[in-house]
């Protein structure tokens, strides 16, 4: 069962990669393949680990787990046209205590804290720093002001607000940058992955 | 009709090529123990790689435009040779992989260390060397490991990393017990909502472990009731639920010690919260894995990837370059399209 | 000779005084001893005999802001806890409840003078001693005062997180009120937007599909419901210019959704009869067999415009370079900093992050939209003021090294620090 274990993993990887080359028979095998066993398997996952797991097994010991199940059984009343309006409840419940828990999590951990962080000295005398921490802190403080600025919706981008803002989708480009080049790095990550798949474990290449 | 002839024909030579390359292997027929090409052939291919690059440089000044599939052909070479190479690369440790180590350090033998594997299977290639590298630093200092996963695989991702750091530090399972020196509390489903409530109880989230032990007959846990009993802690993740939420929640609101390890995707939205002291460290993609091997000295396939890694960045910023100098060129769209089907 | 009998017999009975006074305090110290050894059997050699000096002036005070399960205990150490040469091995801590018998909660290294003893309950009393250990003895403390922990319901330690929340809280409540009142809210001009009309002309041009991708996540994800906001939008007009929507989501409830929003807008375009639910589908909730899906859609139908609202995570490079192989129009739009890039890359028009909320609040015109984002610059403003105002303050306390602007300094870095 390993080696047809092998040999279907194989298969489908150089299926999906097939596409690269163009759209054909293989890749869209490969594709409903995937579809239906991802589909599949979030059906049992869903059922054993949340439905079972969470509820049908401990139904009887945290009485708080009907209400649970009542909430999510009038979320299912949305497959109804007529008296799809009673999903809204579970809905706004969820919405509701969804907010109210990140609230105050996201104001501490991304406003004030990044706040905080940001007021710092960019240069003086005796203030020990080197040129390279400097202008880091020119960048960081100058960058992180113009950022939000560029969000800031009440007021159109003209005259001196107008270049603030600018300076804050430059240094918004830049970071986005940054970031495609660590995504690239994350996408090659996960290609060598499979390229070592390919050559060592199933066709045994690599020493 | 004669592409498609080709076509067919290449496919039925890779499939034969595969065929006798898998009968091949040392555990069937053992026609072939693998290839490594010796230093002086792989410094041989850079340079014939580089060579056709400068050679792809020349034809798009003269508007002779590279195709789409030519690139990916570059990249999957890129990707594919260097796993054949015997070169290695010299890996410079970062300051925020240090504070991670250094952590460690200051911990002292018998204090317990939380993992939480918040990851699949499609991220292990960046994220299961940082848990080998991890695990293995801490079963080495005596510490005591605690393991939950907020992703369903994030657990069985944890037993696989056991597994390889045993096997690799020759332990078995009297030298390395089960329930005393590191347990395995499995997967609890709730994202957010179960690190909040970890805070007050971990035993109202993981009632028992992933061998269905109840959590008071664990002996490494039973006396942990919530992240106040924990020394350190670190949260290995790929998206959503990950460390983003573990800061948010535990350490803003429980003052938990937490170092993080993240796919490189991931990192720059955690950069924030390293730099606003939330976060103690953070190894952040494959990069980061490969520094933390170093630093621990268990060299692991980070390492070994690391060369792919850096052979592809180099093919990537060539045709950056090369595109770049197409867009100039020529028109956009020309640039975009040429020599696509 | 009776004198002298006297004098003696007064002195045995001094004596006896004596000894009796020492046993009436030895007899405690060696009973408790004998409890501090968890009870195990005490013999003659395991008696404590305190030649290690015992912690003193232990305090016991309730632990500010809790929910009534910890009382914070502090010590002066043993006067034999030193570095080098100490006798003390380490310190242990005993609590005592209503049912008087004393429990050993914790071990504490040398050195330490301070513990949190939880797990309490509100309501109920406590008394707590420490015993110094040595290698071959221990002394314990003397017993502290009963003290019952309280419960804090307002956490006012918290008070500056408090107070920005009231700020921005109020500040959007303010403005959307406001909006309801029919008050017009300035929001400047978003770029992106302008291209939604464009990307519908040109797939009335080309009489091909346009693809609109709501994102991956569930509806309790706002960057969800502000794409099917501006759905809304995109569908009265290819209801009016009869072109046609296609739509796989990969969530269930999106899809229900999805499929009210679209009819809703084709009956206000006034063509309810060319609404057809199929327009919206479910594909996976597998985040790559959806892309894959996708994918497929993309080059076979081969849509003219392709729509990427909501929140993405990696699938949105793939799904982007797709949509641009098939030579599509792309506007995207997500708060995800991560997805940004490609989507910058790749499309021709991208909202960037909260731009997608205002650019749903600009299509809908909708008092709470337009409230919440005007009430949300105000927090954005206040950030930027004490950004200005800290760093020229920090600067020119490096520079000059004035005391007052190191106290103002150091007071608008607390107001931003959270105590945790």
């Amino acid at each position: 069962m390993d080696h047809l274990g092998l040999w279907i993993a194989g298969f489908l990887t150089l299926g999906i990669y097939s596409f690269l080359y163009r759209d054909n028979p293989w890749y869209k095998l490969s594709e409903s393949i995937f579809i239906g066993v991802s589909a599949g398997y979030w059906v049992v996952t869903e059922f054993w680990q949340n439905f079972v797991g969470k509820f049908w097994d401990q139904k009887g010991d945290d009485p708080w787990l009907w209400i649970g199940a009542v909430l999510g059984l009038m979320m299912l009343m949305r497959l109804f046209p007529k008296i799809g309006w009673i999903s809204r409840w579970p809905l706004a419940f969820v919405v509701g205590a969804t907010s109210g828990f990140w609230m105050m999590n996201y104001l501490t951990t991304n406003c004030m804290a990044q706040v905080q962080a940001t007021i710092i000295p960019l240069l003086g005398l005796g203030y020990e720093a080197s040129a390279v921490m400097i202008f880091s802190n020119i960048v960081l403080v100058v960058g992180t002001f113009c950022g939000v600025a560029y969000f800031f919706f009440s007021k159109a981008h003209t005259g001196v607000f107008g270049a603030t803002a600018r300076v804050g989708v430059w240094t918004i480009m830049v970071t986005f940058g940054a970031m495609f080049a660590l995504t690239i790095m994350n996408r090659m990550s996960l290609l060598i992955g499979r390229t070592s798949f390919i050559f060592g474990e199933w066709l045994g290449l690599i020493r | 009709m004669k592409t498609r002839v080709i076509e067919i024909g290449v496919l039925v030579v890779a499939a034969v090529g595969c065929v006798i390359a898998y009968l091949g292997k040392p555990n069937i027929f053992g026609w072939h123990s693998g290839f490594v090409f010796s230093p002086t052939v792989s410094l041989i291919i850079i340079v014939l790689i580089g060579v056709s690059l400068l050679w792809m440089l020349i034809r798009t000044l003269q508007n002779r435009l590279v195709g789409r599939r030519i690139v990916f052909l570059y990249v999957g070479i890129a990707i594919s040779l260097p796993l054949f190479m015997s070169i290695t690369q010299n890996i410079v440790v970062s300051e925020n992989v240090r504070d991670v180590y250094t952590a460690l350090d200051e911990l002292d033998p018998g204090e317990k260390v939380l993992v939480s594997f918040d990851y699949d299977p499609p991220s292990a290639p960046e994220l299961q060397p940082m848990a080998e590298a991890f695990l293995a630093e801490c079963f080495k200092r005596k510490l005591k490991v605690i393991i939950i996963g907020l992703w369903p695989m994030g657990p069985i991702q944890a037993n696989m990393a056991i597994d390889t750091v045993m096997e690799r530090m020759g332990l078995d399972s009297t030298q390395l017990v089960y329930g005393v020196d590191y347990c395995n509390l499995g997967y609890q489903a709730g994202n957010e909502f179960v690190i909040q409530r970890m805070g007050t109880s971990f035993e109202a989230m993981f009632g028992n472990d992933v061998r269905g032990t109840p959590y008071r007959e664990v002996p490494l846990v039973k006396n942990v009731k919530n992240f106040s009993n924990i020394d350190y802690s670190f949260n290995l993740s790929s998206g959503f639920v990950g460390t983003v939420e573990w800061v948010q929640v535990a350490v803003s609101r429980y003052g938990l010690r937490l170092g993080a390890g993240n796919t490189a995707v991931q990192a720059p939205t955690v950069y924030p919260y390293l730099r606003a002291g939330l976060l103690t460290g953070l190894l952040a993609g494959m990069n980061g894995a490969a520094e933390f091997e170093k630093l621990t000295d268990f060299k692991g396939k980070a390492t070994i990837f690391m060369l792919s890694q850096t052979f592809s960045h180099v093919i990537v910023i060539a045709f950056i370059i090369i595109g770049n100098v197409a867009f100039f060129r020529g028109g956009r769209k020309t640039a975009l399209k040429g020599g696509s089907e | 000779m009776i004198a002298s009998g006297c004098t003696a017999g007064a002195e045995r009975f001094g004596s006896y005084l004596k000894l009796a006074t020492l046993a009436t305090f030895l007899i405690p110290i060696v009973g408790f001893s004998a409890f501090a050894q968890e009870n195990s059997v005490v013999s003659a050699d395991s008696v404590a005999v305190a030649t290690v000096a015992p912690v003193t002036s232990l305090v016991v005070e309730d632990y500010r802001y809790d929910d009534g399960e910890n009382l914070a205990l502090t010590w002066v150490p043993s006067i034999d806890d030193q570095p080098v040469g100490g006798k003390v091995v380490g310190y242990e801590i005993f609590q005592i409840t209503d049912s008087g018998e004393p429990e050993k909660i914790a071990d504490v290294l040398p050195g330490v003078s301070s513990f949190l003893a939880t797990g309490l309950h509100a309501g109920a009393s406590y008394r707590f001693y420490v015993t110094a250990r040595a290698e071959t003895s221990s002394a314990p403390s003397v017993i502290s005062a009963a003290l019952t922990p309280h419960r804090e319901w307002i956490n006012w330690g918290l008070w500056n997180l408090m107070l920005t929340a009231l700020v921005v809280g109020g500040s959007v409540m303010f403005f959307i009120e406001t909006a309801r009142r029919g008050h017009e809210l300035f929001v400047r001009k978003i770029a992106g937007l302008e291209a939604v009309d464009e990307a519908i002309g040109r797939a009335t041009e080309m009489g091909r599909p346009i693809l609109y991708i709501p994102g991956i996540q569930d509806m309790d994800d706002v960057q969800t419901l502000a794409s099917l906001t501006i759905l809304g939008r995109v569908a009265e007009h290819a209801a009016t210019y009869d072109i046609r929507i296609r739509m796989p989501v990969s969530r269930s409830l999106v899809m229900t959704a999805a499929r009210e929003t679209i009819k809703a807008a084709y009956q206000a375009a006034g063509r309810p009869d060319a609404y057809n639910e199929d327009m919206v589908n479910y594909v996976t909730d597998e985040q790559f067999g959806y892309v894959a899906a996708v994918d497929g859609i993309m080059v076979r139908e081969r849509p003219a415009t392709v729509f990427l609202l909501g929140a993405f995570f990696a699938e949105s490079l793939i799904l982007a370079e797709t949509g641009n192989s098939v030579g599509a129009i792309q506007i995207a739009g997500t708060a995800r900093p991560a997805q940004l890039p490609f989507f910058i890359a790749a499309c021709d028009f991208t909202l960037i992050g909260e731009e997608l909320f205002a650019a749903s609040a600009y299509l809908s015109g909708e008092p709470k939209s337009l409230g919440s984002l005007k009430g949300q610059d105000v927090g954005k403003g206040v950030a930027m003021v004490a950004i200005v105002l800290g760093v020229v303050a920090a600067t020119l306390y490096a520079l000059t090294g004035a005391a007052w602007l190191q106290a103002f300094g150091d007071w608008l870095v607390a107001m931003f620090t959270i105590a945790s």
